[in-house]
């Protein structure tokens, strides 16, 4: 009974999306009847091609993913191997960053990409979304390093490993489901993000999904184009449905190596 | 050995505060000045006056209030809902993972993707919710013609996309209690609704904080949703604080103003959140779950 | 540009670009929903580093773009003549504060659409309006009689505009608003007793152009509130409207001239462009006689020359030029200033507020006066 209510609520609106993308843009009114493919011919057909902004957000998901897990990482490791009462602090102001509203920082953000000619450049997108990032990836990290008992560093240290090299064999490998599951969350986040990149960049051909889909045209000024709405939804969610379907197990149990408690 | 730790920390604090810090100094700046189309794009002091303007502005506190009614209704459904969702998905039953997997779905779709995809669902007469109570002999309704009904068609997609999210958390938290405490409490002859309510739920406090703060703070700068759902109508019943600010400077050019009501938006917040310290720590609320 | 130009131009800019080696052009096709297209022009010129020379723009954004610097006067490139061959109607809006900055591509204004299968004439006054739509209701003909754009943002503005200098009333009077008085409570009442007398449906208050397209198209409603474009897709092959559609200007008061909002969309050249007289040949080429001869024959845009308005071979083509033509000549500006963002905004959120019932006619149009006041006051802008 709960199983179907959960399948019915979670999956309804989606098979309701993925119907009306493949019906013509008359039937959705009643008039007329059928299946097409149409609105997926024309979003690959388009210029750019609906495949150009699914490459574009891969790419700043995984600049922004590697980025993020570059800073998270030290930090993380340095907070649980620091004295209580400053890692205790410091974590309160990375929680503090954590409930602060991302998008009070658009205006700021447009500036700073006017000066410094950051603006159109999918790399640079990695600096916002990676800070965006940074304290939930810190949090679920050093709860994960503080599991790791500290005789195990220690005998790595007598060993004569330094701390890139402790990090590297001993550290990471013992924490790589929950890097695992941050990594998806960063990634997951940067896929989604719409109000900093609609600042950010302008130029249809770097635009990544959340704004290419806002933005999207349909084949005829007559019509609200919700075929093709429907079936940018189905493009842009079916990456996202994959890795789910990859990852669902990591996710989950990296949350709970995490053990994220303040 | 100490600053070495520390050499660690440095550059994730940096960037942090860069993001954060900097710009709400910007924003001081800024909201001491004019800066609109009136002036040529170019700042003009002029003292308190854009924070007298906030003060007077009706629009503003109206905001605030609308975003704070669906900030507080979207998490509380998503809290409740996540709960149930994270304790049927943490049971033994057939398909799991796939059940899991499913779950999820929602909450890895962008958010502008599936809010047209909403604006579509609530159309009136054609979309689905309206086929189906025309099929059963009843009046469409305008979800998104009637300021008391768009804004709860809102607080719908809201929970609808992250419940999930706040599922996972408390799934996470979940996995961390062991399996004894239940037997022990089932050996003393305690039902179930006693087991949620006495371990289950005491132990996932620090979960449900965390998925409370995260949700709390994207819900209260909602911005996407409304921007593509509904646009902050019907009658501005659905406008947010983050839309108004945004329409301040994309639309208006009105740049010294956004930052004036981005700023006192903070404000806000900061106090909501001194507010809900307060109200943790006071007595006769904390109780025994802490 | 929006998207639908961008389309309607293609084949007429390859042919440009074929005509010649100099000159590159590329067309950047933009979202449909001209808000949207605003918020991209508007980004990208914020950020500094636009790519674009020349921008395809909505008659009320002028006034802004050229006070924030972004635009380039015309006068210097075009001379004093570059209006002489517009149809009376299409010159307004492309000039302000002494300098020319824009030149229309196609003119664009609001039009009573209704169906002559259903009447001999069409309504002249908003109470006529009224009576068709209720006898035509009463008899099951259709089950709506009038279907507008309702949902609070721009295209609200346009229906308010026409129907205010229709009933006499201005939204603003050397600079200063008029919106509480008796034309405007007048206007205000009406739009919301057409909801309370079922003649326009309730969800009128979220849609837009295309959703009373949806609805008219269908046969569901007698009268429609629509811009020219739509006359090209009630009459395609296998429309079920198809010549059973008529045009008209929008009711009004009696006695009082009809009027018709105006929403042209024309050229401006950015001045941070680096390729300003290519940009320039580019705009006259565009612009010309010939291509909007083109757009119209191909696309049923209105042009906005005088001389392919009275072409006569277009005209057999296109019976309906002459009653555009007309339309055009009635059509009335929104109001030109840097701050018609906000003031529409007022407008806009105020009467979608009358509309559904969240606020009565007279309290609302008090409110909506003393809102745009204060706005005007505050920005230190004249209206």
């Amino acid at each position: 009974m709960g199983r179907t209510v959960l399948l019915l609520w979670s999956l309804g609106p989606m098979l309701w999306q993925l119907y009306s993308s493949l019906r013509p843009t008359q039937a959705l009114t009643g008039v007329g009847s059928g299946w097409t493919l149409d609105h997926y011919r024309q979003l690959l057909s388009a210029e750019p091609p609906f495949g150009h902004y699914l490459v574009n957000t891969a790419l700043v998901g995984s600049s922004s993913t590697l980025l993020t897990l570059a800073l998270a990482i030290p930090c993380a490791y340095g907070l649980s191997r620091l004295g209580q009462r400053p890692a205790r602090q410091i974590s309160l102001v990375v929680a503090a960053a954590a409930a602060f509203p991302a998008v009070l920082l658009f205006l700021a953000l447009l500036e700073v990409a006017r000066d410094w000619q950051l603006a159109n450049n999918l790399l640079a997108l990695s600096l916002p979304y990676a800070g965006l990032c940074l304290p939930l990836a810190v949090l679920l990290l050093r709860a994960a390093f503080r599991e790791i008992p500290l005789e195990l560093e220690e005998a790595a240290l007598i060993d004569g490993l330094n701390l890139w090299q402790r990090l590297r064999w001993v550290l990471l490998p013992l924490i790589a489901p929950a890097l695992a599951s941050t990594a998806l969350l960063v990634f997951i986040f940067c896929w989604n993000e719409y109000p900093i990149a609609l600042t950010w960049l302008s130029r249809q051909e770097l635009l990544t999904l959340a704004p290419a889909i806002a933005r999207i045209a349909g084949s005829s000024v007559y019509t609200i184009p919700y075929g093709a709405f429907a079936a940018a939804t189905v493009l842009g969610g079916a990456p996202m449905i994959l890795l789910l379907l990859l990852f669902q197990r990591q996710i989950i149990s990296g949350l709970t190596q995490g053990a994220i408690k303040g | 050995m100490r600053w070495r730790l520390w050499l660690l920390i440095a550059p994730a604090l940096a960037l942090l505060l860069a993001l954060f810090i900097a710009p709400l100094l910007h924003y001081l700046w800024l909201s001491g000045h004019a800066q609109s189309v009136v002036t040529g794009l170019e700042p003009r002091p002029v003292g308190a006056q854009q924070w007298l303007r906030l003060l007077n502005d009706g629009r503003f506190w109206q905001d605030a209030g609308q975003t704070l009614r669906f900030a507080v209704c979207s998490v509380g459904l998503e809290l409740i809902l996540g709960l149930a969702m994270a304790l049927l998905l943490h049971q033994p039953i057939r398909g799991r993972a796939a059940i899991r997997t499913i779950t999820l779905l929602p909450w890895a779709l962008p958010t502008t993707v599936m809010a047209l995809g909403w604006r579509w669902i609530f159309n009136d007469p054609y979309g689905p919710i309206n086929q189906v109570l025309q099929a059963l002999g009843l009046q469409p309704v305008g979800f998104l013609a009637n300021p008391a009904l768009t804004w709860l068609a809102l607080v719908w997609a809201d929970t609808w996309k992250t419940t999930p999210f706040v599922a996972l958390l408390l799934l996470a938290g979940l996995q961390t209690i062991p399996e004894d405490l239940y037997d022990a409490a089932r050996l003393e002859g305690a039902t179930r609704w006693q087991c949620l309510w006495r371990i289950t739920l005491p132990l996932l406090v620090p979960y449900l904080l965390i998925a409370l703060l995260f949700r709390l703070a994207q819900a209260l700068g909602v911005f996407d949703l409304i921007q593509v759902l509904s646009g902050g109508g019907p009658a501005g019943s659905t406008e947010s604080l983050a839309l108004y600010a945004y329409l301040n400077a994309m639309r208006f050019l009105d740049f010294g103003y956004s930052a004036t009501i981005t700023l006192g938006s903070f404000v806000l917040l900061v106090l909501l959140g001194g507010i809900g310290a307060v109200l943790w720590r006071w007595r006769p609320l904390a109780g025994e779950w802490r | 540009m929006p998207a639908s130009f961008a389309d309607a131009t293609a084949p007429l800019v390859e042919r440009f670009n074929k005509s010649q080696s100099r000159i590159q052009l590329s067309v950047s096709r933009g979202p449909l929903d001209t808000d949207a297209v605003s918020d991209l022009a508007i980004s990208s010129l914020l950020l500094g580093s636009s790519p674009y020379d020349l921008l395809l723009m909505d008659v009320t954004w002028t006034p802004k773009y050229a006070a924030a610097g972004w635009l380039e006067p015309l006068e210097q490139w075009l001379g004093s003549g570059a209006l002489d061959d517009l149809a009376p109607g299409a010159e307004l809006g492309n000039a302000f504060d002494g300098h020319l900055w824009r030149l229309p591509l196609v003119a664009d204004m609001g039009l009573l659409y209704w169906r002559t299968d259903l009447m001999p004439e069409p309504p002249q006054t908003p109470e006529e309006l009224v009576a068709i739509s209720q006898q035509l209701q009463r008899a099951g003909k259709v089950r709506w009689g009038y279907v507008w754009q309702g949902r609070q943002y721009e295209g609200l503005s346009c229906v308010v505009v026409e129907l205010l200098q229709g009933a006499g009333g201005r939204w603003l009077d050397q600079g200063q608003p008029q919106l509480n008085s008796a034309a405007a409570r007048n206007v205000s009442r009406w739009l919301r007793d057409l909801v309370i007398l079922g003649i326009t449906p309730p969800s009128v208050a979220n849609m837009t152009e295309a959703d009373a397209l949806q609805t008219f198209e269908t046969g569901d409603a007698a009268f429609m509130r629509n811009w020219p474009y739509a006359w090209a897709e009630l009459n395609r092959p296998g429309s079920k409207l198809a010549g059973k559609v008529g045009i008209t200007t929008m009711v009004g008061a009696v006695g009082v001239p009809h009027a018709a909002t105006q929403g042209s969309w024309g050229f401006s050249l950015l001045s941070g462009s680096g390729h300003q007289s290519a940009a320039i040949e580019v705009l006259r080429f565009l612009t010309s006689a010939e291509t909007q001869t083109e757009l119209n024959r191909r696309w049923g845009y209105t042009p906005t020359r005088l001389s392919v308005f009275t072409d006569p071979a277009l005209i057999a083509e296109n019976p309906v030029l002459p009653e555009l033509q007309r339309a055009l000549a009635a059509s009335v500006l929104r109001p030109l200033t840097p701050i018609y963002a906000q003031l529409s905004d007022l407008l806009s959120r105020e009467f979608n507020a009358v509309i559904t019932g969240e606020i009565k006619a007279d309290p609302g149009m008090e409110q909506l006066q003393s809102n745009s006041e204060r706005l005007i006051l505050s920005s230190g802008a004249r209206g």
